[in-house]
């Protein structure tokens, strides 16, 4: 273990990936053959689906870019040292709050989308700000009260779906559904780029940029320095004037608009992927857990969570693809677990090792 | 000098080439380690034997502590062997290590703050906890080895030397048979070290086991230890008998050049002190009775259940002076530095510069106002251990390298490479993670950055602790020359003979409270011993 993250560490790593991915496949392989499939079209439905049939790349993309997005937030708040796991719920209500006043303002094309998006990250941010209060004020950990506002947030915005004055579609818009808001008007879409038959949703343009500024910003910047001071000495930070409260408080709220940006992406973004640009009850589909993850595996980069992301979408995309070979639903979702793992094992074991050798050699104990 | 262990010894040979000698309790063979460009071990051989104590001594990043971690299984040698009792030992794991009878005191710090003195030398401990057992068990050690300690206080709440004692007791709990202490006491008093290591001395000669002390403090190796090994920059360059040995040998030995009287006394310890209380003395106590650069009134505040951990302390000082607070640890000294960095709010009274109140517990306001910091446990606010060298030197003031907002990595770099030169930081290079520097050159680093920033005030709790001989003589004159250009120095020191060397002016904490004030003239070791136990004078 050499102190620079160059050198073995780069083919140590690649080993890792290789090996638990490698086991993953087999076990899955396993499990499909056990349960009377044939794993060879599993494997030709995973990739038909997330990458090889035409327009999937498009649809990969477009579910990776909100998972990059509540990524990116996750790094921030955990680069100051924070544990927000309540991006799931930070991300929908982030969509309620650019569902409400996307229609409350109205008014026509480009601008609406913009306040859309904006007002989404608002959401979110607001949403995160009532755990910050809480650790700040009454020192509840954040790590508790963002995770069970995702239940009330829930609650809350399903009570907003049932109510015609906030985010009910009137009777006409929703013919005899319950519990959906209105469309988007067409005008109040983001756009598509259309490249070689791939329709690429604008957010991941969104997403892309978000992640190279905030790279910048937490490397470069003073601000992004007394960020990264605050996460990994407090009292440090303390005293050289990281106040806490703020710094702490700014972290989770950003980390909480993103989420409520992505949310926001995925209303006005739509496709395949999330739908028909309106809330609807579970409309997070597990994006904010699922980019949560994305972070985790990515190690606190946010560069490094763009290719992460990517993988984890198409995993997404192409089990949808498995159902059609006759392998039924739950043994698809044992298998995306199997490989979801394989992609969290080697930043753990690595992780552990870390601590166990460099850091409790050189560090905790010099 | 010899203890009655090891009187067999021929001492002639200490390479584990020898047929006469017993087969050494832990030999290191043509042991190597590099971390990227920088060659920590460079084919060290080195042989301890049972029921001897044995000295390693050497500079800054000489590769001390990277040699014992291999022993103790937390850094794996590139190359060589280690052999435990004439057996080769992998040894992959402090677990490992554990288990071959080694048990080892680090260098720096690895308590849980939260919990109490008992939890954390029980942690760890397989199968059900018995408290009282090892409460027990904590008494015997303290009675034994002189490290008196209460069982039942949280750890977050002691002084740094207080909680050496709890690391110390920690290791020794287990009866390790081959005990590595590495520098264990730098923040005990001579006192105790003096206690520790003759009572260490009759354990390891009368059950053979076998001792290796990493220290930087001369007196307290040739006292205690049989054998000396001096390493420089990751080769064995002497081996001693301690016998035989004197400090000026050892000092020019580890850096290669003679070190001058005074910081020889800094590092020898209490005892020569006594003998020319004259040079030091001639320094004149500070004329200046300008206003106060800092004055500190009536501070008092509480702890957890009301303790007083300042009891209504008030204290000036002056531009120009440097005014040493002598005591006992754990008499308010850690939270005087606390209040001075901004990480305590006080009940009541005022800290003010120049006259103009700063306002305590809030952050950054002390620095900002001119206190420049060196924390006595640099791991606690002087650093962070995982950003790099470079960020290290600018935690608290950004402004010199930032431009708009942004940090500008170029100017960041030449002063980082600046600074590295000027302390003489060795390190592979400005981006070095700062957990990647040995324990004195991280001290450095601190040096430099609160040296650099050219503050009013300057608080140097322990600032030698974990620097070599030749760096201490450096960070006396650094003092000295801060002082000159008009800072107000507050050295705070549980060496006596360091404050008699630099103070001007002398204040006695005790119990949270300033009991006496004498000036540096007047000074002597008895009636300063007198103060600290108490005697209001
Ligand atoms: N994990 C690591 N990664 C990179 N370099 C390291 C690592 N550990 C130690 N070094 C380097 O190896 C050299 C020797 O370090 P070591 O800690 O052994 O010194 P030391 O003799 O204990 O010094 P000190 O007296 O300051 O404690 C130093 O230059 C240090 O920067
Ligand atoms: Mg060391």
């Amino acid at each position: 273990m050499s102190g620079t993250a160059s050198g073995p560490r780069v083919g140590e790593w690649v080993v890792l990936y290789v090996v638990s991915v490698l086991a993953a496949l087999v076990l899955s392989a396993i499990l499909v053959q056990a349960t009377g499939g044939q794993w060879r079209p599993v494997v030709n439905a995973l990739l038909d689906g997330s990458i090889r049939n035409p327009g999937r790349i498009g649809e990969t993309l477009g579910t990776a870019a909100p998972m990059l997005l509540v990524a990116i937030g996750t790094i921030i708040s955990s680069k100051a040292g924070l544990i927000n796991i309540g991006q799931e719920g930070q991300l929908f209500v982030g969509a309620a709050f650019a569902t409400y006043f996307g229609f409350l303002i109205g008014g026509p094309g480009a601008l609406n989308v913009v306040l859309i998006l904006i007002f989404g990250a608002i959401g979110g941010a607001l949403w995160a700000g009532v755990a910050a209060v809480l650790k700040y004020w009454r020192n509840v950990p954040e790590v508790l009260s963002t995770l069970l506002l995702v239940t009330v947030g829930g609650q809350l915005v399903a009570y907003g779906l049932s109510q015609s004055w906030l985010l009910l579609a009137p009777l006409a818009d929703r013919g005899n559904r319950n519990q959906v808001s209105s469309q988007l008007a067409e005008g109040n879409r983001l756009p598509r780029l259309e490249i070689s038959g791939n329709e690429i949703p604008f957010a991941v343009f969104l997403g892309i940029g978000l992640a190279i500024v905030v790279s910048l910003a937490l490397s470069r910047t003073v601000w992004g320095f007394m960020l990264r001071m605050l996460g990994r000495n407090p009292r440090a930070a303390q005293r050289s004037g990281v106040a806490q409260t703020k710094y702490g408080a700014t972290a989770i709220m950003l980390s909480g608009a993103f989420a409520g940006l992505a949310g926001a992406a995925m209303l006005a973004g739509g496709g395949f992927a999330f739908g028909n640009y309106q809330l609807v009850p579970g409309f997070s589909t597990n994006i904010g857990w699922t980019g949560l993850l994305v972070a985790l595996v990515a190690r606190e980069k946010a560069l490094v969570a763009i290719p992460v992301a990517f993988v984890f979408a198409g995993l997404r995309t192409g089990s949808s693809f498995v159902g059609a070979t006759g392998v039924e639903g739950r043994i698809t979702d044992v298998i995306q677990g199997f490989l979801v793992l394989a992609l969290l094992v080697p930043p753990a074991v690595m992780f552990l090792r870390d601590r166990k050798r460099a850091r409790d050699a050189a560090t905790e104990r010099t | 000098m010899s203890s009655p262990g090891s009187l067999g010894h021929s001492g002639q040979d200490h390479g584990g080439t020898g047929s006469v000698e017993p087969v050494p309790a832990v030999a290191f063979n043509n042991i190597t380690k590099t971390f990227g460009a920088v060659t920590a071990c460079d084919g060290v051989d080195l042989s301890v034997h049972r029921g001897r104590i044995h000295g390693v001594l050497g500079e800054n990043g000489a590769g001390k502590s990277t040699l014992m971690k291999m022993l103790i299984g937390l850094v794996l040698p590139d190359s060589g062997s280690i052999a435990i009792d004439g057996t080769t030992q992998h040894i992959q794991s402090p677990l490992a290590a554990a288990s071959l009878g080694i048990g080892m005191v680090h260098q720096h710090f690895s308590l849980v703050d939260a919990l109490t003195v008992w939890e954390n030398v029980a942690l760890g401990e397989a199968g059900k906890l018995d408290p009282d057992a090892v409460r027990n068990r904590i008494g015997d050690i303290a009675d034994q080895y002189g490290l008196m300690i209460d069982p039942d206080a949280q750890v977050g709440s002691l002084s740094a030397g207080l909680r050496q004692r709890v690391e110390i007791i920690k290791c020794l709990r287990r009866d390790p048979n081959i005990v590595i202490f590495d520098e264990p006491t730098s923040v005990l008093t001579p006192d105790e070290s003096v206690q520790l290591f003759e009572s260490l001395r009759h354990v390891v000669a009368a059950e053979g086991r076998a001792v290796v002390l990493v220290s930087h403090k001369l007196d307290e190796v040739l006292h205690a230890t049989d054998d000396i090994t001096i390493m420089r920059q990751g080769k064995v360059v002497d081996r001693l008998e301690a016998a035989t040995a004197d400090a000026p040998t050892l000092a020019r030995g580890m850096v290669g050049r003679e070190v001058s009287l005074r910081s020889e006394r800094a590092a020898l310890g209490v005892l020569d002190v006594s003998a020319d209380p004259s040079d030091s003395a001639a320094k004149p106590s500070n004329p200046n009775d300008s206003a106060p650069v800092l004055r500190i009134q009536n501070a008092t505040a509480r702890g957890i259940g009301g303790v007083a951990l300042l009891d209504d302390l008030s204290i000036e000082l002056r531009a120009g002076e440097i005014v040493g607070v002598a005591g006992v640890e754990g008499n308010g000294q850690r939270e005087l530095g606390d209040l001075l960095s901004s990480l305590l709010s006080l009940q009541s009274g005022t800290v003010s510069i120049d006259g103009v109140q700063v306002p305590d517990g809030k952050s950054g306001a002390m620095a900002r106002a001119g206190i420049g910091v060196i924390p006595e446990d640099r791991h606690d606010s002087g650093i962070v251990l995982d950003m790099s060298l470079a960020e290290n030197l600018v935690l608290v003031d950004q402004s010199a390298v930032a431009r708009r907002g942004f940090i500008d990595g170029s100017a960041l770099r030449d002063f980082a490479e600046k600074m590295i030169d000027e302390f003489a930081i060795q390190c592979s290079g400005p981006d070095a993670p700062m957990w990647s520097l040995s324990g004195g050159n991280q001290q450095r680093v601190v040096l430099a950055r609160e040296l650099s920033q050219q503050p009013k005030v300057l608080v140097a709790a322990q600032p030698t602790r974990g620097l070599d001989v030749g760096a201490i003589e450096y960070m006396g004159q650094r003092l000295e020359a801060a002082a000159e250009a008009g800072v107000a120095v507050l050295l705070i020191s549980s060496e006596l003979e360091e404050i008699l060397d630099l103070a001007h002016r002398i204040v006695v904490m005790n119990s949270g409270r300033i009991v006496g004030e004498v000036d540096r003239a007047d000074a002597n070791l008895e009636s300063l011993g007198l103060m600290m136990g108490g005697a209001n004078a």
